[in-house]
């Protein structure tokens, strides 16, 4: 757990974003569900070189993240660049890293770009919750499989094999599992359980859940996304041009009704959760060399990244809290030179459980060994234009969503730079630091 | 080498049978053992009630490490800012408190331990409130429960009223182990010199988690005298350490090299020629290396020099002196051969080794001696072996007093009836007597020894040097 210092150092190439696109966030099982995770893909990446136009042979390579990854395909990324027509000479990859999987695609190829390995690169990820694949019982691949792949097998093996066949547990398929491998706990129960363990209200979980909705739908209404949210056509012919989950009409009374969804007396509500979505992001970077060269003057660069591990069975969605200070710290900030701060809304109380930390000293001390807290924030602080609750979270996707709308929250407005931070699945996380340049 | 009652209190149908019968069996509680390396919260979820005086002068570690353990604190709230200051302990770890009334007893699960601090106590009369304390909770300690005390050694207390306070503690926990033995649980008085609180949790760990499940009825004493750094890791505490452990071919000696391997230590397993194939199989198992001579051999010393230097740089930092022997007869009968033997395997060796390898150690060394209940307490038949064991004590003590500026802690521990290949040869109605002579009415495994060894061989035993840690279920015999 060393403390690395910048991620880079002065006078080196710097990656800069141009800007991103993404599809809308739409509920799982709605108008996307027969657009699997490449589809999806390919329609954020279409949507970004339309709004910014970039000469295809230009493109060195596509990073792209996923957290459910199709059968069909571990390399997601390389599909996109095919499927979309791009030169085969665009390389693609896929990187997996849970919930911080588009941020970590969107890091890897600045990296490169900043390492001189490459000029231009698309990157973000994608996730279709809508595709999660049945898996058949491995003890059925393992029984037919050898009969199958064997070219002298004849009818008197295949039966054989067959005979050696469990019923029915052998041939029903089984669902992915929502629960972590390690634990066995459901998200929501760890959020649940960070929220009983710090005292978080109820009623706080539901304002912040209501500031999420009111604010993303303010958001949409003044035309906000407008440029980062790419209309599509859904298959049957439905033209989708907006996210479906925002609930602008949402008020602490409403939230209030709703039951726990995870625990008997619990705090954790579908309302004050964030939800199972389809859904893609996709961000163009350039080397601050070419972006300039192609006449673009407002840049926006990462000054620095942490990404970071905590135990997942102790609170395993706490993460941000070691992240976000390690990145303000990479980067030589601390918390009044941050403008803007938007953390990813896994779950309302894991939200302000990580507030609560950045702020504590005593976390600060025992948990980071460095000398004080990162900073007070007040929850009104945070997600200028709502979060993950009211948006959605399309997994990998939401990694290239809060880049966009952040870096063109620090164009719209000026301001310096802005704090991202993502928690995730086996307790990992990210964060990151974004400037003008 | 099972224990038929034990395992049979663990069968549900049986217990139940055997208690509506009536029967008087005394059906021993299977104790909570430790599986795997050390965690970083031993506690983790578990209820922890906890009770300081008002002038308490521990509550600060004792809030911190609880919070650390991953205990859920209960804190008898009698009006001084104790909650708070726990609050403001088990912020950083999610581990918020909650607070008991005076006399409150616990609402839902049992809990885990109950842990007074009698720190801080003006004389006898402040005891009332750990008789409140105790009386309210004993009941409501789940089985392998963990009693703990908290007091300043009566030596250093400011007033003879207080020193009697303090050591009135220590008699009252020596019955409370007497008392909750039954199911399991044990109990302890730790002794914190002024100046060793942060020294406190490393003993926290081991005495409040199942690490100790044969402990109990002990008192620890924590000084600031052994020199430290102050870094005491609860997790793999041995990386990167070179660790001796004489007679490790089998039995305790196999299971402390498999323990202080587990938790990071490269370990030298020395035993004897002619188990040449035992030491081999350890040493393989534990990744180490097998070292083979004879202790009493005069070479015996610079042969393991000679090891050291050739496979780890000539570098140790934990020694373990288990190798012994018995060679038992009532003292009339005792000839000279059985005498000496015991003597010069069990003591004179042991010491001619230690002092050959004292100037290898760095100096966070640990050295670890196996003593024996047999020693402190005498046992017909014995008067070699016991001799030996408490002469051992003598040195550790001795030598202890002296390297504490090196920062080196030398301590023992004596093991009680163990279940090993060696007690399992006592004739059955012996063996019979000698399990259920203790307040656990079992026999402690071989493992148990080791998890203490290990807790005296880690850097956080810095607050224990000179001191005998007794794993023997509170025996009923002896000091």
């Amino acid at each position: 757990m060393g403390t690395k210092k910048s991620n880079r150092s002065s006078g080196q190439r710097r990656a800069v974003i141009i800007g991103g696109v993404r599809t809308p966030f739409l509920r799982s099982f709605g108008a996307f569900t027969r657009l699997d995770t490449i589809a999806l893909g390919a329609a954020a990446v279409g949507g970004l070189l339309e709004r910014y136009p970039v000469e295809r042979r230009e493109i060195d390579g596509l990073t792209w993240g996923g957290v459910i990854v199709p059968s069909a395909t571990a390399n997601i990324g390389r599909e996109i660049v095919l499927e979309m027509g791009l030169p085969p000479e665009v390389e693609g990859s896929t990187v997996s890293r849970v919930c911080t999987s588009g941020l970590y695609a969107i890091t890897t190829a600045a990296a490169a770009i900043e390492r001189g390995d490459a000029d231009v690169m698309i990157a973000g990820g994608g996730d279709s919750t809508s595709n999660a694949e049945l898996k058949m019982p491995q003890a059925l691949v393992q029984k037919l499989a050898p009969v199958a792949m064997n070219r002298k097998s004849g009818p008197a093996d295949y039966l054989r094999a067959l005979m050696k066949l469990n019923l029915p547990n052998d041939i029903l398929p089984k669902p992915p599992s929502p629960r972590e491998r390690s634990t066995g706990e459901l998200m929501g129960e760890a959020g649940e359980k960070m929220g009983q363990r710090n005292n978080i209200s109820r009623e706080a979980q539901d304002a912040f859940a209501v500031q999420s909705h009111q604010r993303a739908a303010a958001a949409m209404a003044a035309g906000r996304f407008a440029e980062e949210v790419a209309a599509m056509d859904a298959p049957g012919g439905k033209l989708v041009t907006a996210d479906d989950n925002v609930r602008g009409d949402a008020s602490v009374e409403k939230m209030a009704r709703l039951r726990p969804a995870f625990a008997k007396k619990g705090t954790l509500t579908a309302g004050n959760s964030s939800t199972l979505t389809d859904g893609a992001g996709a961000v163009l970077l350039m080397s601050e060399e070419r972006a300039r060269a192609l006449g673009h003057d407002k840049l926006v660069a990462f000054r620095s990244w942490s990404y970071d591990a905590v135990d997942p069975a102790d609170q395993m969605l706490l993460g941000p809290a070691v992240s976000m200070p390690r990145a303000a710290e990479r980067a030589g900030m601390k918390r009044e030179h941050i403008d803007l701060v938007d953390i990813h809304e896994a779950f309302a109380a894991q939200v302000l459980v990580v507030l609560k930390m950045l702020g504590s000293d005593a976390f600060a001390r025992q948990r980071l060994g460095m000398p004080g807290a990162f900073g007070a924030i007040a929850p009104e602080e945070i997600n200028v234009h709502g979060g993950s609750i009211a948006l959605g979270h399309p997994f990998a996707a939401t990694g290239a969503r809060m880049v966009t709308t952040m870096s063109n929250e620090l164009k719209l407005t000026g301001k310096g730079s802005a704090l991202l931070g993502i928690c995730g699945g086996g307790g990992v996380s990210a964060a990151a630091v974004l400037e003008q340049i | 080498m099972s224990d038929f009652l034990v395992e049979l209190g663990a069968n549900k149908t049986a217990r139940n049978m055997i208690k509506t019968l009536g029967l008087p069996l005394p059906l021993p509680q299977k104790l909570r053992r430790a599986t795997g390396p050390l965690e970083e919260r031993p506690l983790h979820d578990r209820p922890a009630l906890v009770q300081h005086l008002s002038a308490g002068e521990l509550k600060q570690s004792v809030a911190l490490a609880l919070a650390r353990m991953g205990a859920n604190s209960w804190v008898v709230d009698d009006g001084d800012s104790d909650l708070a200051l726990y609050a403001e302990q088990g912020e950083a770890f999610g581990r918020v408190p909650r607070a008991l009334a005076p006399g409150e007893k616990l609402d839902g699960p049992r809990a885990a331990c109950l842990i007074f601090d009698g720190t801080g106590a003006a004389g006898p009369q402040e005891l009332a409130e750990a008789h409140r304390f105790f009386q309210t909770h004993i009941r409501g300690l789940g089985r392998c429960g963990r009693v703990l005390v908290l007091a300043r050694p009566p030596a250093q207390c400011a007033t003879p009223a207080a020193a009697a306070a303090a050591r009135g503690l220590e008699g009252f926990v020596r019955t409370v182990a007497k008392e909750i033995g039954r199911k399991g649980s044990t109990a302890q008085i730790v002794f914190v010199a002024p100046g060793a609180e942060a020294r406190l949790e490393p003993a926290l760990r081991f005495l409040l988690s199942p690490r100790s499940a044969f402990v109990t009825g002990q008192p620890v004493h924590l000084s600031a005298a052994v020199k430290t750094d102050g870094e005491f890791p609860a997790t793999r505490p041995l990386d990167a350490r070179v660790a001796l452990v004489t007679g490790a071919a089998q039995g305790i000696g196999a299971a402390i090299a498999r323990a202080l391997a587990r938790e990071g230590a490269q370990v030298v397993v020395m035993d004897r020629p002619a188990e040449a194939e035992r030491a081999a199989a350890v040493a393989q198992e534990v990744g180490g290396t097998p070292l083979l001579c004879d202790l009493t051999d005069e070479d015996a010393p610079a042969d393991t020099r000679a090891l050291l230097k050739d496979r780890y740089d000539g570098r140790l930092d934990i020694v373990v002196h288990n190798a012994g022997v018995t060679r038992d007869k009532m003292l009339a009968n005792m000839d000279s051969d059985r005498w000496d033997m015991t003597m010069d395997v069990n003591l004179i060796s042991l010491i001619r080794l230690n002092e050959a390898l004292l100037p290898l150690m760095p100096d966070d060394g640990r050295v670890v001696c196996l003593s024996s209940i047999a020693g402190l307490a005498g046992n017909a038949g014995q008067s070699n072996y016991a001799a030996s064991k408490a002469g051992l004590v003598g040195y550790v003590q001795a030598r202890a007093a002296e390297l504490c500026g090196r920062g080196i802690a030398v301590n023992a521990v004596a093991p009680g009836f163990i279940e090993t290949r060696m007690t399992a040869r006592i004739p059955l109605a012996i063996r019979e007597v000698a399990r259920r002579f203790s307040s656990l009415s079992q026999g402690g495994q071989p493992g148990d020894v080791a998890e203490a060894v290990l807790f005296l061989a880690s850097p956080g035993a810095a607050g224990m040097s000179g001191q005998v840690l007794r794993v023997c279920g509170q025996n009923l015999i002896g000091a």
